[in-house]
């Protein structure tokens, strides 16, 4: 069961990047040889967590000659893959250090739950095995890991608004970037998911309208309120709702993410249903 | 001939704590009095090098003198006597180090240490700007040059490593940190100053170095506001039009003495629909308060007056106070870096270790010739080597004067890379 060990060998990975993202936050220490250390020391474990990370997801789908996203397992595992592979995107992009900390536990705890849950599903029928299929799912869980983060960066928005209302000038504050930098993040984050989850659900209609003989399936309702939330989100915005509302929204949406991912998922859809 | 005496750092001071302001006001120096008096100080032959430290807090000097002179004693003269203070009145008013604990002091200085605000950094520069003058006016080599400079670098290395001068303490300071926290970049965003007095003017010359490139002065005297406007590239603006500058302002600064508020909540409300929502700041510096208390109950604004940010700066000052042991920590290892250079400028270590240098070389030599010949060959190397050193050593040793030693034994230890060696 070399996979496996792979798996956990990227949990420990993450674990390690996290606590050194961690020890960063607390003791930035800016410029000094310890900080660029920590700092770089923490990017490799990360960057190397994900290599392997891929290599266990990559066994396993040659194991199943599928992405293994038909088990609950499997599809977690995948979600925390592309959720580490988003933020080292972001990272590059923004160098907007200051959310590792708060992701990578995300990242960590979707991974070992991946890895405590059964991957191996049944062989997939041969309809599932298309590209329109792959697509639909990974783009699914793509727009995930969006709302993940911006769940996160919503967290993070309240937090800091709460400690300049209060003049709480301490670590957080000083490490946490400005307020409009993370509604900016945030928005970015909605925008993608919307973009990617709005693909996804396309995806999955034409390939249903080849398949199904009929299109009822409480996970396309949810998948349709999820999208109708966001974009209510983005839409009340562009209007002038700004602040901590918008982050409230925000939490409130990927409370419906998790509810459509994994109770819509497990008990109420009879298409989606990990196997 | 007996051996010359060594050089030792000699540091004369009167600081804001030990020394009464008006005592410090007299002895305070411009910087052509600085260069006028090190050069009177070296003429004089008191000091061989000097840099003096001089701001509104302190007035330091630092000097190199040969031991056994009464240095310290001649230079408590000579700024009494130009300055018309009574000797004994000075030397009780001032401090007065020695060696490693003068060293020790300046690294503290520019670490901010030993400063009025803990590790405020403005100090780091005078600490730059006194080595500066000095190195004009010909006061320094090796020594006091390889100080100061070991200062400096310590200082920025505190600055840099411990979070001592992160934290800000004045209110002004502080009401930019935290509209910096919720705005990013200031320089994109515009402010609204209410006021031209004092307080107005001191915010809007720190908007401006802070880059803001908005930034509104309103004041019920036009002619002021367009003078302090004129005066920090910003823009005047009627005393009317306040409520609807409020719509476009990210920053307002209430600076008045208006005996009532002048922002109103239903003022804000209404700018607060035309900007959408995006958040607005306060910061309330007059007495009574510009800004209707219950402006902060509007969604979005973030309002602070002068003791919400006075509770803050004495936080902030908790938080640099501790990180007092952290910086003592580096500046110790800078200092003892330092004072391992300097301890090396002595005679004998220089001796010892040109000795060593040059058996080195004759070993690394002795090795490439035929075992059967070493003997001999190394007896004409040795004898080289003596000789070679002889004179060098003699002229370094009977050197009287310490300046001038601690230079050629410097110039010693860098042409044959002694301090690499070791």
């Amino acid at each position: 069961m070399e996979w496996h060990a792979l798996g956990w060998l990227a949990v420990a990975l993450y674990v390690g990047a996290e606590a050194l993202s961690i020890l960063s936050l607390l003791k930035p220490g800016r410029g000094s040889s310890g900080a660029i250390l920590r700092t770089s020391l923490g990017l490799v474990l990360l960057a190397a967590g994900l290599a392997i990370h891929f290599a266990d997801l990559e066994i396993t789908a040659r194991a199943l000659h599928s992405v293994p996203y038909r088990s609950f397992g499997g599809s977690l595992s995948l979600f925390g893959w592309m959720l580490g592979v988003s933020y080292l995107a972001l990272l590059f992009r923004h160098r907007e250090r200051a959310i590792g900390p708060f992701l990578i536990p995300f990242v960590t705890l979707f991974s070992a739950a991946g890895l405590l849950l059964p991957a191996h599903a049944a062989a997939p029928d041969a309809e599932m095995r298309g590209s329109l299929f792959a697509l639909h799912v990974t783009f699914g869980i793509l727009a995930y890991a969006a709302f993940t983060f911006s769940f996160v960066l919503s967290v993070l928005y309240l937090v800091q608004n709460r400690q300049i209302r209060r003049g709480r000038t301490g670590v957080l504050f000083a490490r946490l970037p400005p307020l409009e930098v993370i509604g900016r993040m945030n928005r970015t984050s909605v925008t993608i998911g919307l973009a990617v989850l709005g693909a996804s659900v396309v995806f999955g209609l034409l390939w249903a309208n080849r398949v199904w003989t009929s299109m009822g399936d409480p996970k396309i309702e949810w998948a349709l309120a999820t999208l109708a939330l966001y974009g209510f989100l983005l839409w009340m915005e562009r209007r002038g709702w700004k602040g901590p509302r918008v982050a409230i929204l925000s939490i409130v949406g990927y409370g419906l993410v998790l509810f459509s991912y994994t109770i819509v998922n497990m008990y109420l859809s009879r298409s989606h249903g990990f196997r | 001939m007996s051996p010359a005496a060594e050089a030792r750092l000699l540091l004369l001071g009167w600081n804001f704590r030990v020394t009464e302001s008006s005592v410090r006001d007299r002895i305070a120096l411009s910087a052509d009095e600085v260069s006028e008096a090190l050069r009177s100080l070296l003429g004089k032959g008191i000091v061989s090098e000097g840099v003096i430290v001089s701001t509104c807090h302190r007035s330091e000097i630092y000097g190199l003198f040969s031991e056994g002179a009464d240095a310290g004693d001649l230079v408590t003269r000579y700024v009494s006597e130009w300055r018309g203070l009574e000797p004994e009145a000075l030397s009780r008013a001032g401090f007065r180090r020695e060696g490693a604990d003068a060293a020790r002091h300046l690294f503290r200085v520019a670490s901010g240490l030993d400063s009025m605000a803990l590790g405020e950094s403005e100090v780091l520069g005078q600490v730059r700007k006194a080595l500066r003058i000095a190195r004009e006016s010909g006061a320094t080599r090796a020594v006091l040059h390889r100080l100061f400079e070991s200062a400096v670098a310590a200082g920025k290395r505190v600055r840099s490593e411990t979070e001592i001068g992160r934290h800000p303490l004045s209110v002004v300071s502080i009401g930019f940190e935290l509209a910096t926290k919720i705005f990013g970049d200031l320089s994109r965003r515009t402010v609204l100053v209410l006021g031209a007095g004092e307080t107005g003017s001191l915010f809007a010359r720190q908007a401006l170095d802070a880059g803001v490139r908005d930034l509104r002065i309103a004041n019920r005297t036009p002619e002021k506001a367009e003078a302090l406007a004129s005066r920090v590239c910003g823009t005047a603006v009627a005393w009317e039009d306040i409520v609807r500058e409020l719509a476009s302002a990210d920053v307002v600064v209430g600076t008045t003495a208006s005996p009532r508020p002048v922002v109103r909540r239903e003022d804000v409300e209404n700018a607060m629909r035309q900007r959408r929502a995006r958040p607005m700041f306060f910061l309330d510096l007059a007495v009574p308060a510009d800004i209707e208390p219950s402006v902060r109950d509007v969604y979005n604004t973030f309002v602070y007056g002068v003791n919400d940010l006075e509770t803050v700066a004495e936080a902030n000052r908790r938080r640099r106070a501790r990180e007092v042991p952290r910086a003592e920590e580096i500046l110790e290892e800078d200092l003892s870096k330092f004072l391992a250079w300097m301890g090396n400028l002595s005679v004998v270590p220089t001796v010892i270790g040109l000795r060593g240098h040059l058996d080195r070389i004759r070993d690394e030599e002795l090795a490439r010739v035929p075992a059967s010949d070493r003997e001999r060959f190394a007896a004409f190397a040795n004898s080289l080597a003596s000789r070679l050193l002889h004179e060098p050593m003699r002229r370094l040793k009977s050197e009287t004067d310490a300046g001038r030693r601690l230079d050629r034994v410097e110039a010693v230890r860098h042409l044959f890379r002694l301090d690499e060696d070791e």
